[in-house]
């Protein structure tokens, strides 16, 4: 961490030794930029200006500023829960550039390995290479240390990462999930630096949807049926609502044994049709016109209406 | 009635008589069968209006005075009465037909714009400070929605529709005769005719092209609708109604 | 943010053999947040002419009342029924009434005008804010998916398309427009105007 703060601070006259120019990280791809990790931390550009961070400000995503030149995806449904039977990871597959959605089937839950899960809000490109390069250093922690790194650990890994490029235009805002020694855990972990141990999180321009479908139907003692019920019906009222998330949602379950995929549902189909044949689901769809259809006059059954 | 000094009640308010009437409007009428006659017939294909234009010297240049006037390319006014009158009421119309250009993108019904000139002509009986106009009008026009059509305005801004009608002095004789003349399959250059020979009943000295103007309406063929505007989609207004040059009148008038 | 993205929707207008169609979605939202799967936004004006006002909400419903008035007052003044091209005029010089403060609404009308033979030519139009009027040949769009539909229209529309043709390119045109645009959908709502009918269908849509 120092190394990486001392390159900043103004009196360092000599940010890139020679050698370092003529063959970049990309040379070797093998290593796929992460070739120095003996040296602590990858290495970046960074503008060579005096005051970097102050640069970037002035040029990368702010909430303060929406002018800024620098976009990066917000619209976004993520959430992760704790229960008895594990930890329920469930997001949306929406992705925007502006209003266009630029695509419907991305992947926001990243497996980081087979008992860790990372959830992407925020910068994809952030989340996707942090916590790829999260994952490298959980297994030299197993390598070293011939065991699991714990969720805590691990989270904590990935917050000083993040804190440390604090202010130089990061956006992340992910839920480190897994199973370890004290049984299930989830982290919040942003690019602010946050980083909060909790059973319940949601985030993303969803988040207020979702939380409201998980709090009224979360409890500790949720059967394992329940709680994926509980996950979907929540990204679906996100995809529903929210003009920036939706298309579908993919479902995830950590156990003792690490995490399991258990779907992808179409967020217009659970509308109309509901998730299927799926173990804790209702019949039916999960559209509010569509469960209330024929049961009162607001809402006549298809046939009546066009008649 | 009226005296003949105008009685208690010519103010120059417009105000009810005991009897009901508007007296300031019966001496604007008045002032309108002082006028020299116009006339316009309806025929199957087209409308006429004509009137003789009198000038009361021979060192009048009559060749720039207009008693036919074109509203827009779809109506055209004649009138009996008071000239300045007719000057004024002309440039209001035209207004009004083109602030209807501004909102529409066509120009106004004939129907439409003689109501226009009938409010703006009633209102001057029930304004402070005004006088009643002191013309008749022959509102002739065509549009899509009516075709051809004949309108006359009185100066209490009552208007009616006629297939023909006779306005200004002898408005009595011309309309027995036109009675007699009229039928309802006349065609255009018949009705032109007509309207000559009406006006020739007590027409004070020569009929010539200088004293006498005449405008046509002529109802489109479908073709030439189809065709729509001159130049295609940006182009002009076709016009439906034009004033007759002086060698037409005159080559009707050798007839 | 756009003005016109506060609320979302959108609008889309085709041309056909003797026939038009005009389609909208049905969403109304406050920015990200979808408030309702309902909302109209296309309005007769005749039994020939149908009105779209995609845009602010609050805006669409006032010129709506705006030209219920307009269209009625034409009406019984004139004895007659509005034709397309005259409305659009109106719509033009209604907007640009209020060139300096405009209605943030984008219309789009279609309708089938007489013929001065006693046929009927298919109609179709759009103008801007501020009402500059484009009569297009083939079709129109507005709204916040507009440039979405361009693109999807310009590959799907074909000349001379019959009435049942028309609707299945109109709906697909629309239908997969507003799935990429993240204010657009919740449901559409299609009218096929003929020269002896109007056919209204409502579609399922994407619900996210």
């Amino acid at each position: 961490m120092n190394s990486f703060a001392n390159r900043f601070s103004t009196n360092t006259t000599q940010l890139h030794s020679p050698e370092e120019d003529n063959f970049s990280d990309a040379t070797w791809g093998s290593q796929a930029g992460f070739g120095n990790i003996a040296m602590g931390v990858p290495t970046f550009s960074i503008p060579d200006v005096a005051d970097p961070t102050s640069f970037l400000q002035l040029h990368t995503d702010d909430h303060a500023d929406p002018n800024c030149r620098i976009k990066i995806q917000h619209g976004t449904t993520t959430l992760a829960f704790r229960f008895q039977g594990g930890v329920i990871v469930a997001v949306d597959s929406r992705a925007t550039a502006g209003s266009y959605v630029a695509s419907g089937t991305v992947k926001k839950v990243i497996e980081i390995n087979p008992y860790l899960l990372g959830t992407m809000a925020g910068g994809a490109a952030d989340c996707q290479y942090w916590e790829t390069y999260l994952g490298m250093h959980c297994r030299l922690h197993e390598l070293r240390n011939r065991e699991r790194i714990s969720v805590s650990a691990a989270s904590k890994y990935l917050s000083n990462l993040v804190y440390s490029y604090k202010g130089m235009g990061l956006s992340m805002g992910t839920m480190i999930c897994g199973w370890d020694k004290t049984g299930p855990a989830v982290f919040y972990v942003d690019s602010d630096g946050t980083r909060l141990k909790g059973d319940l999180f949601s985030v993303g321009s969803g988040s207020t949807f979702a939380y409201g479908v998980l709090d009224q139907g979360y409890r500790w003692d949720l059967t394992d049926a329940e709680a994926q019920e509980l996950g979907r019906r929540s990204i679906y009222a996100a995809g529903h609502r929210d003009a920036f998330s939706g298309n579908s949602c993919n479902l995830y379950h950590v156990k003792e044994d690490g995490w399991h995929f258990i779907g992808n549902y179409d967020i217009s189909k659970l509308h109309y049709d509901g998730p299927g044949d799926v173990p804790g689901a209702p019949e039916g769809g999960y559209g509010y016109d569509i469960r209330v259809e024929g049961l009162s006059s607001a809402n006549p059954p298809e046939a009546a209406a066009s008649a | 009635m009226a005296s003949a000094d105008g009685g208690a009640y010519s103010y120059s308010l417009t105000v009810f008589s005991p009897s009901g009437k508007l007296v300031q409007i019966e001496h604007a009428l008045a002032a309108v069968a002082q006028g020299t006659t116009s006339l316009g017939i309806k025929a199957s294909n087209g409308i006429v209006i004509a009137t003789e234009k009198k000038t009361s010297s021979i060192l009048i240049d009559d060749s720039v005075i207009d008693k036919v006037a074109v509203i827009c390319p779809n109506i055209g006014i004649v009138y009996s009465g008071m000239g300045p009158d007719f000057r004024v009421l002309i440039t209001k119309a035209r207004k009004s037909a083109q602030a209807y250009w501004k909102i529409y993108g066509e120009y106004p019904p004939t129907r439409v714009l003689t109501q226009e000139i009938a409010t703006v002509m009633q209102k001057a009986t029930q304004s402070g400070g005004v006088r009643p106009y002191g013309v008749s009008l022959l509102v002739a026009g065509w549009d899509s929605h009516r075709g051809p059509t004949l309108y006359q305005v009185d100066p209490s801004g009552s208007y009616w529709a006629w297939k023909a009608s006779a306005i200004g002095k002898n408005m009595l004789n011309a309309k027995t005769f036109l009675e007699k003349r009229y039928n309802d399959d006349i065609s255009l250059e018949d009705a032109i005719h007509t309207a000559l020979l009406t006006l020739k009943e007590g027409f004070e000295g020569q009929m010539t092209e200088k004293t006498i103007e005449i405008g046509v309406v002529t109802v489109p063929t479908e073709a030439e609708l189809e065709e729509g505007k001159i130049g295609g989609e940006t182009g002009r207004v076709r016009p439906t109604f034009r004033k007759l040059s002086e060698e037409e009148v005159r080559d009707y008038l050798a007839l | 943010m756009s003005i016109m993205e506060y609320n979302g929707g959108s609008v889309v207008a085709m041309v056909g053999k003797d026939c038009v169609a005009i389609a909208s979605d049905l969403r109304l939202g406050n920015q990200a947040l979808g408030i309702s799967s309902n909302f109209q936004k296309i309005f007769p004006i005749t039994d020939r002419i149908y009105l779209g006002l995609p845009g602010l909400a609050t805006d669409v419903t006032t010129l709506r009342e705006r030209f219920r008035f307009r269209v009625n007052m034409y009406t019984i003044k004139e004895e007659r029924e509005i034709e397309p091209e005259t409305f659009a005029h109106l719509v033009s010089s209604t907007l640009y009434e209020h060139r300096f403060g405009p209605y943030f609404v984008e219309p789009v009308m279609a309708g089938l005008s007489k013929t001065p033979s006693g046929g009927v030519k298919p109609f179709i139009a759009a103008t801007d804010l501020i009402g500059c009027l484009n009569f297009a040949k083939d079709f129109v769009v507005a709204g916040t998916a507009s440039s979405k539909l361009y693109g999807v229209a310009e590959g799907l529309w074909e000349p001379d398309l019959e009435a049942e043709d028309l609707f299945e390119t109109i709906s697909q045109t629309l239908l997969n427009a507003v799935d990429r645009d993240a204010y657009s959908g919740w449901g559409c709502i299609v009218h096929v105007i003929t020269k002896d009918k109007v056919v209204t269908r409502t579609l399922k849509g994407r619900m996210d």
